[in-house]
């Protein structure tokens, strides 16, 4: 493996037993720096009995109290306005203000700093020299920036790499991939739903087929978890003839974890992370490969308002082998597996919507748009999954239809009310879909 | 791989960008084009630490 295959040797192959002796020091370092500097987090700590020199190793981590969304949006609009005590700096430091999309209630605030902006996008950029990304490339971003976090690192980043960057934000889809294939633009930043929403228009609205007509070849995708479910990523790959690459993050952490170009699963940042794994019920650690759990986070670099320990309730697991790219960085089965809070129970059976994309994505003769719904009728619950047909498979319902019932059951255990949409009836959207209607009174 | 690289030599010449950049500060009389730049230097160098220095103090270097 050369060189050149890195972004910086000196991390990204590091044995992992030095590895761990870095995060060790990162953690004690970021825990102090909190411990010292925010309201918010000293008294956290205090309550629990736990001052800097206490963390030794990381068994003495895992006592750390972990925080969540709901603490987060209980200090916020108080002073220093609106950050709340977390905040770590005077107020006169923070560079740049974003917030979360709100996907799971009201919307969390995020301070940073310079400081903590370049250590982002240098985050963002091990991801994307991982995927190929050179100084030669010419990158779409058919995104419009604004206050929520996506994509303005992937600009960054792509330009500290030295890319062109073109900021598509004000376009329309159609004037997007005309200007994609007028500029041979060779890389885009998108979710799944986007990409693969800009394929479908640039087929039947504009006669342009992506894979000989345009010039994308890789394609890195973030905000939803279909880069990283297989049958997603078949579609998105063959629809624009480009390298799909899966990338995590949010607001609050950074990005955490992304896919090399050996696509194997996703790797974890842990020069820059500390990733755990915990038992969804017992809160055990999970330190081994094979079993699934919540993950709990600590973004090493982020001074301004400091993300530790952060119980972000996305679920994940270890993955059993290493990568054949050679970094130490530890892989991820797949990626984000569902999140702890949207497994939920549909007729006494746990469900998690991600099964039901991989059996939709999975059936070519149906178009890439769904949606499920829930409701109850008396006491029983009721699943309407609604999908759409390619209309020249529209002789093919009756087989589509027994396909669709005996790979839910298989995969989700539960059947479902099955309806068929006219092509391109349901809503389309750009940014994280929300295909998933639990409409049943809680 | 880390054994290819001259660590220490590495992050003695960062340190030494840290404290060219922050005697330049001390010396600008408070002029905000240097003030801020030197800011932005400093953010950069703080990378080079992320980077660099604190592997070596791991390493033993």
């Amino acid at each position: 493996m050369s060189n050149g295959e890195y972004w910086n040797p000196i991390l990204e192959t590091l044995p992992h037993e030095k590895l761990q002796q870095l995060q060790l020091k990162k953690f004690r370092e970021i825990f102090a720096w909190a411990y010292e500097h925010s309201k918010f987090y000293h008294k956290l700590y205090s309550d629990a009995g736990i001052e800097p020199g206490d963390i030794r190793t990381f068994d003495d981590i895992r006592r750390v109290p972990k925080i969540e969304k709901s603490m987060m949006r209980d200090i916020q609009g108080k002073d220093p306005f609106p950050y709340g005590d977390i905040l770590c700096v005077p107020l006169e430091q923070v560079t740049e203000y974003r917030q979360t999309s709100g996907t799971t209630g009201q919307p969390i605030y995020q301070a940073d700093t310079w400081q903590d902006w370049e250590s982002g996008t240098e985050a963002y950029v091990y991801a994307l020299y991982a995927q190929g990304y050179r100084a030669n490339d010419r990158l779409f971003l058919p995104f419009g920036y604004n206050i929520f976090i996506a994509f303005w690192a992937y600009h960054y980043a792509g330009e500290k790499l030295g890319c062109e960057m073109i900021p598509g934000g004000v376009l329309n889809t159609e004037a997007r991939i005309l200007k994609m294939q007028e500029l041979k633009a060779t890389a885009m930043g998108a979710t799944p739903t986007y990409v693969l929403g800009m394929a479908e228009t640039a087929r039947n609205k504009l006669g342009i087929n992506p894979p000989t007509d345009l010039y994308i070849r890789k394609i890195t995708v973030a905000g939803e978890p279909g880069g990283s479910v297989p049958a997603t990523r078949k579609r998105m790959e063959e629809a624009w003839g480009a390298k799909v690459y899966d990338q995590v993050g949010s607001t609050e952490i950074g990005h955490w974890g992304w896919e090399c170009r050996y696509q194997a699963g996703l790797h974890v940042n842990e020069a820059f992370f500390l990733v755990e794994i915990e038992d969804v019920d017992t809160g055990e650690p999970i330190t081994g490969p094979g079993k699934r759990g919540k993950m709990v986070v600590t973004s090493f670099n982020r001074m301004a308002q400091p993300c530790i320990r952060f119980d972000v309730k996305d679920l994940i697991e270890w993955n059993t082998q290493q990568c054949d790219c050679g970094r130490t960085f530890r892989l991820l089965d797949g990626g984000i597996k569902g999140r702890a809070d949207d497994i939920t129970k549909v007729k006494g059976v746990l469900l998690s919507p991600t099964a039901i994309e991989e059996v939709v994505r999975d059936i070519p003769q149906l178009s890439d748009e769904y949606q499920v719904v829930v409701t109850k009728k008396g006491d029983i619950d009721d699943i309407t999954l609604k999908v759409e047909i390619i209309p020249e498979y529209k002789d093919k319902v009756d087989e589509i239809r027994a396909i669709l019932v005996d790979q839910l059951r298989l995969k989700t255990n539960l059947g479902y009310n099955i309806e068929f949409h006219e092509y391109e009836s349901l809503p389309r959207s750009q940014t994280k879909s929300r295909r998933f209607q639990d409409l049943r009174p809680h | 791989m880390a054994k290819e690289y001259d660590i220490k030599g590495i992050a003695e010449k960062i340190r030494t960008l840290r404290r060219n950049a922050t005697e330049l500060k001390e010396a600008s009389g408070g002029i905000q084009a240097i003030d801020r730049n030197v800011d932005r230097i400093l953010a950069c160098v703080t990378i080079l630490e992320i980077s660099v220095n604190d592997v070596a103090e791991v390493l033993g270097e």
